[in-house]
């Protein structure tokens, strides 16, 4: 008896402590909608009302605990309704339940659904009880179709806006990956770099290609026999002097 | 000092130095580029993130000549040095950097390479000459340099060394970024910490490794 006190007690403790979230969430949201309502935005406000559902949640799994069962034996039963203003009802409920009058306690202490509620629930079922298996399939095949209509101009919709915001911001390649391995190749293995010695032509082939890069120096002609490669009048005489150096060969 | 001590000669203490692991003979690599018109938003994304933020970037303007030493028998690959020369600070000595393979391992994040290092005078072109090493090729870099801890990264443009007294001619119309650290062996923890700081400068810089015999080879070059 005494185990099952203490549990009762300890269930209820934690209940208490989610409901108190729940109220200071639900107050949070109040106030922000009375203060902000001319700068609030659907997703702030969709964020609050997560918490509350978070908050919902957390009560529904102490209450579908183990110890609930214990909850399911003990009844609530209004003793005495008043129409007076009870102070000490009033300090509990920080003002807002003034006394236990008979059409707020129907309220706070309801756990069927309001009867307007449970007649439109009840009107439901049986509308669903009484649809037949083909209409049935029908209406689901045309509710997943107009779903997913909607989520394909979403998502075109995004698609929009994320490619407009990145052209915007100009999100032009600031990197060339040609332009990379051509620095590279230049600078270890002077690609690019000489004028006159690529390094897979032998010496002593005239390099058709340099033509056009020795246009202006038409000393070239003659100077071809002994110097294979050199664009001009002073690269000649250094390559000269590294031809016929002594080691070389 | 004692005074009856035997002087400790250039190579020992080099060897010295060698066993202790202390000479920077590892450099570790990451190359990119980017493109003259966003190189802007890089040095200012550099300064911000690199030391030195109120000093404003270095500027460097190098020129680098390639010398091949060919084994007279063709019997050994050619062994390639590297002399590098300040244009903009003229009696700065000059820098003979010799770079070894970059070892293939596909797990590294970034190139590893060895190099060395050494500080000479200008007589190194003669030197070299008569050592038998010919020009292979040059370029001049002209840019910016940044460093990070023991990080260097360099943002410079390349260009090719005209003939006669024309103005040099850019390569290409990017900026070759380069990320890199000279270590001693062994530490490649490093490695990681290059690639985080690459990572900050994406989407501008694409950092990477990148192998450039493989890509000359693939050019048909």
């Amino acid at each position: 008896m005494q185990r099952e006190e203490k549990q009762l007690e300890a269930t209820l403790h934690a209940i208490l402590n989610r409901v108190n979230d729940l109220k200071s969430a639900i107050q949070a949201l109040i106030t922000k909608l009375e203060t902000e309502y001319e700068t609030i935005n659907w997703p702030t406000f969709l964020d609050n009302y997560a918490i509350l559902s978070g908050h919902l949640t957390g009560l529904s799994k102490i209450l579908q605990a183990e110890l609930a069962p214990s909850l399911k034996s003990v009844v609530v039963l209004p003793l005495q309704l008043g129409c007076e203003r009870d102070e000490e009802l009033a300090r509990l409920t920080e003002g807002r339940v003034p006394a236990c009058t008979h059409d707020l306690v129907p309220d706070l202490l309801r756990t069927k659904p309001e009867p307007q509620a449970e007649q439109r629930l009840q009107q439901l079922n049986h509308k669903a009880s009484t649809l037949n298996f083909d209409t049935a399939q029908k209406q689901v095949a045309q509710f997943t179709k107009v779903v997913s209509h909607v989520w394909e101009i979403i998502s075109k919709g995004r698609e929009d806006w994320e490619g407009e915001s990145m052209r915007s911001a100009g999100m032009q390649p600031t990197h060339s990956i040609a332009d990379t391995h051509a620095l590279v190749t230049a600078v270890g293995t002077g690609k690019g770099l000489r004028p006159g010695m690529p390094p897979s032509l032998p010496p002593g082939v005239g390099g058709p290609g340099m033509g056009p890069t020795r246009g202006p120096t038409p000393q070239m002609g003659p100077a071809a026999p002994t110097m294979p490669k050199a664009p001009s009048a002073i690269k000649t005489n250094i390559k000269a002097a590294n031809q016929i150096h002594p080691y070389r060969q | 000092m004692a005074a009856n001590a035997p002087p400790m000669t250039a190579t020992d203490s080099l060897s010295q130095a060698v066993k202790a692991n202390i000479i920077h003979n590892q450099e570790y690599l990451l190359q990119g580029s980017v493109l003259d018109s966003a190189v802007e938003v890089l040095l200012h994304r550099l300064r911000g993130l690199c030391d030195n933020v109120d000093a404003g970037p270095e500027t460097f303007d190098d020129q680098e000549v390639c010398f091949i030493l060919r084994d007279p028998n063709q019997q050994a690959l050619p062994s390639m040095l590297r002399v590098r020369k300040a244009l903009d600070a003229r009696d700065m000595p000059y820098q003979l950097r010799y770079i070894g393979q970059a070892d293939g391992e596909k797990n590294r994040p970034t190139v590893l390479r060895s190099v060395l290092d050494i500080a000479c005078s200008g007589m190194l072109f003669e030197f070299l000459n008569e050592l038998g090493c010919r020009i292979e090729y040059e370029y001049s870099v002209k840019g910016y340099m940044f460093r990070k801890g023991r990080m260097k990264i360099t943002v410079a443009k390349v260009f090719k060394i005209p003939q006669s007294s024309m103005a040099p001619e850019p390569i290409s119309q990017s900026y070759l970024v380069e990320l890199s650290v000279l270590a001693p062996t062994g530490q490649d923890a490093i490695g990681e910490d290059m690639r985080a700081f690459a990572d900050q400068l994406r989407p501008l810089v694409q950092l990477d490794k990148i192998d450039y015999k493989r890509l000359s080879h693939m050019a048909g070059q």
